[in-house]
């Protein structure tokens, strides 16, 4: 049981690793801090309650739209069908800071509401209004550009495991319509769980957003605290909490998704989609093209309205080298994420060690903490390693590297994890009897097996990086803006325009990886 | 020859690249630059420590310049030239760090519904005859907390928190949005006052956008306390930090920037007042008028500035 090659080594290692800025938060919670006993009775309250408020909302409104998108797009045949099936995932290039700016405004079209309010029942509780407006308008605006990963999973798992039942089902003189209550939905519950799970964990990540429409969250509390204090134990107990409640949606998943099995059954789905009238395919176009506009065709049109209007000259900004900054992080990061879970998951699948196989589960931890927690974390573990070696980490791109490892090494390993499961345990397990040397097994089976799960998990993984703001804020080195620190520090400069530029870059760069997603995993059905 | 000057700064201004490398064509010393938010670069500084590769912090906020001062990151540097420049008030009593342009925090009222002999202090905005008509941004905003610092050092804590909590409860809403946010409230009538600082007005009357300039024709500008101590200014600042090893270039850095030239273009870009008011180039700053400044050491504003923090959690002005 235990015997350990190079292979384990390695793998336990490189885990044990990934996993120290994530250990170095979790050992820190109970330290001493001046400032605790203040915020817990004048803030704590209102963080915890404003994060599940928006936790809950977002949770169900991006679980509607998703889950009515894939199910309309899947079982019905409508005009446009294929083409809202595309448009319909174009959300999730949108960041949610960028989402948040560029509907800068909307509150300012309840003023005439706030007014008349205030004049007729009073400032007071016109405030709670407007509280509760605001909070509500922010949900429905993170719903719009996170329902993709329901709709995603829900869909994926809607043409695999749904398609068969719901055949079955025909067959024997039951209409697809009749089974959505009873049948369908337990089946796909597993799958709206998970795509639900990365909705939230997206929302909690989120601090540009709410901080600007003044939504205190814990991810709001645990900046301030840190930085507007500089109190880094407030800020570590704060993530505490955090951190609990992201534990509990796990459990939650993980309990919804242990029912599930996925088979394997390959080949094309030939799913009858059920024919509808007119008046039916209008309502169902309106349903899956409300979110595509509100979530991407809006945001996408006023930022351009902006970038035109705000008379930059392209060079002031550095773009060139910024744009080149973004993609060459986000392609040496993915690549090296990539690897590590394929080799990782690899040798757990071929060694079938058990230490091998716990101790890698520590190392995907690193994705249910918002990147806020993670940079403290990487930050002390800095400064230990300066204190140790006098090498800085933080202020190289390796620093960056590692930390975006740190954080989205989950991303790529879910997706090769099961494909590995799924589709090499097999052979794997056979090859090791017949003493097939691991490193040709590795290359030349099991990559072409599951070259494609590779690929999609490096692209998600590229975009995750292209995206993220909170972390790279905190650990970039030199001379090295991204495309979303870019449009965040102009932002905070009052140069509100100029960041549409940036921001539509990000936008652009992801649109291409999010398409060639979408057709290999359609390839896949 | 020399070696590189590195500098980390929050400023995105394409105006300071042409500043850097007139620097460099002048002394040789070539100029590396970090850019982050403010707060983001005193963390930055803390973690890398005696081994921070870091020559000049430029940021924004006395109280954060005098943060970064008490937890030991900046050493001070001493230069006639920089002493000469800069008014003693706005630089650190200790030759820690330096202030390089200025901005006041000030009133911006509704022409339409305010007339501007209403208006007199800071202090009155606690008047319960502005009750729903104050917008004002986040206290998680240094700008507000230094203001706040400023008002417990003229008044005392316990009468700054009872201002902080009767301003708040004259807020036609809750906190949100930046200074920008609430200029624009102002003109469209969801309140008549708002508290932000000069450089947004003049960001907005200069705006490529028709309506903020819209906005701005609706606002105009009041300059608090002229009768007392004089209105609340802040600077943005810059220093050598305890862990560089070209301290004199990093002070002949610091010299330039103070230089009557480079401080119109410097302040300028940003609508924010040079040092010395006798400088000012711009037609729009010019426009406000003159007036009399507080003249507290801004050192006061960090001391301050946790107790700020706190009064605010407790006046619940989120």
């Amino acid at each position: 049981m235990f015997r350990f090659n190079s292979w384990d080594f390695l793998s336990i290692v490189t885990s044990l690793i990934i996993f120290i800025p994530i250990f170095i938060i979790i050992t820190n919670f109970n330290a001493e801090s001046e400032n605790w006993s203040h915020i817990k009775e004048n803030l704590l309250f209102d963080y915890i309650s404003s994060t599940l408020f928006l936790v809950v909302g977002v949770g169900l409104t991006s679980t509607i739209i998703g889950v009515g998108c894939a199910w309309f797009v899947s079982c019905y045949e409508f005009y446009g069908r294929k083409f809202i099936e595309w448009i319909l995932i174009l959300p999730m290039t949108i960041p949610t800071y960028v989402a948040a700016f560029s509907y800068y405004d909307i509150i300012e079209n309840f003023n005439s509401f706030f007014i008349w309010c205030r004049n007729h029942i009073g400032l007071n509780q016109t405030m709670n209004i407007e509280n509760i407006i605001v909070h509500l308008v922010v949900i429905i605006l993170f719903s719009f550009v996170l329902y993709p990963y329901v709709f995603l999973s829900v869909r994926a798992s809607l043409m695999i495991q749904g398609r068969r039942t719901i055949e079955a089902a025909n067959t024997l003189g039951i209409p697809t319509n009749k089974l959505l209550r009873k049948v369908i939905i337990p089946i796909i519950r597993p799958a709206i769980i998970a795509g639900v799970s990365l909705v939230v964990m997206e929302t909690l990540n989120d601090y540009a957003a709410v901080e600007y429409f003044g939504i205190s969250t814990l991810t709001v509390g645990i900046f301030r605290s840190w930085f507007g204090m500089y109190d880094v134990e407030s800020a570590l107990k704060l993530s505490s909490y955090l951190i609990m409640l992201v534990f509990l949606i796990l459990m939650f998943e993980k309990m919804y998704r242990k029912g599930a099995r996925y088979n394997n059954d390959g080949g094309k789905s030939n799913l009858r989609r059920i024919i509808i009238g007119n008046k039916k395919q209008y309502l169902i176009i309106i349903f899956c093209l409300t979110p595509f506009i509100f979530g991407f065709l809006i945001p996408l049109v006023r930022l351009f309205t902006w970038m035109i209007t705000s008379h930059v000259n392209i060079y002031e900004l550095n773009l060139i080298k910024t744009v080149f900054n973004t993609i060459y992080i986000s392609i040496i990061s993915s690549f090296t994420i990539v690897f590590l879970a394929y080799f990782i998951n690899f040798s757990k699948n071929y060694f079938n060690n058990d230490v091998c196989k716990k101790i890698s589960q520590l190392a995907i931890l690193g994705y249910s903490m918002p990147g806020a927690i993670i940079a403290i974390g990487i930050l002390k573990f800095s400064s230990a390693i300066n204190d140790l070696v006098s090498i800085v980490l933080i202020g190289s791109i390796f620093g960056l590297i590692f930390s975006y490892i740190v954080r989205f090494f989950a991303v790529a390993w879910q997706p090769i994890d099961s494909s590995m499961e799924k589709f090499c345990k097999n052979i794997n397990q056979a090859s090791r009897t017949l003493n097939v040397k691991p490193l040709k097994l590795m290359k030349n089976i099991n990559f072409p097996i599951l070259s494609k799960p590779v690929m999609i998990a490096g692209l998600i993984v590229f975009i995750d990086i292209s995206k993220e703001l909170p972390l790279t804020l905190i650990i970039r080195p030199f001379n090295f803006d991204t495309l979303a620190t870019l449009t965040y520090d102009l932002v905070n400069q009052a140069q509100f325009f100029q960041s549409a530029i940036p921001s539509l870059l990000i936008i652009l760069i992801s649109i291409p990886a999010i398409l060639i997603i979408k057709t290999q995993m359609d390839k896949s059905i | 020859m020399f070696a590189d000057l590195n500098i980390y700064t929050h400023r995105h201004y394409d105006s300071d690249k042409l500043l850097f490398k007139k620097f460099t064509d002048l002394t040789g010393i070539k100029i590396n630059v970090i850019k982050g938010g403010a707060d983001q670069l005193i963390q930055r500084l803390i973690s890398e420590g005696e081994n921070s590769p870091a020559d000049v912090l430029l940021t924004v906020d006395a109280g954060r310049l005098e943060r970064a001062k008490s937890l030991e990151l900046l050493k001070p540097v001493y230069s006639d030239i920089l002493i000469k420049n800069i008014p003693i008030n706005m630089r650190d009593y200790d030759n820690h760090w330096f202030g390089l342009t200025v901005r006041a925090r000030v009133i911006v009222y509704s022409k339409e519904r305010v007339n501007k002999n209403e208006l007199s202090t800071y202090e009155d905005l606690a008047n319960p005859k502005w009750k729903g008509r104050i917008v004002a941004r986040s206290s998680n905003n240094i700008y507000n907390q230094s203001l706040m610092a400023s008002i417990i050092n003229a008044n005392g804590s316990d009468s700054a928190l009872d201002w902080a909590k009767a301003v708040r409860a004259n807020m036609a809403r809750k906190p949100r949005g930046n200074d920008r946010d609430q200029a624009r409230a102002v003109a469209s009538g969801i309140a008549d006052l708002a508290i932000i600082n000069t450089y947004y007005l003049g960001l907005l009357e200069n705006s490529t956008d028709s309506k903020d300039r819209k906005v701005a024709k609706k606002l105009g500008v009041f300059f608090p306390n002229q009768n007392n101590r004089g209105t609340h200014i802040n600077v943005s600042g810059g220093a050598v930090t305890a862990s560089s090893k070209n301290v004199e270039q990093a002070i002949r850095f610091l010299e330039f920037l103070t230089n009557e030239e480079n401080q119109k273009v410097f302040s300028g870009v940003n609508y924010e007042y040079p040092l010395r008011f006798k400088h000012i180039d711009s037609k729009t700053l010019l426009s406000w008028g003159s007036f009399k400044t507080d003249s507290i050491n801004l050192s006061i504003l960090g001391k301050n500035n946790a107790k700020a923090v706190k009064l605010f959690d407790i006046a619940n002005w989120e």
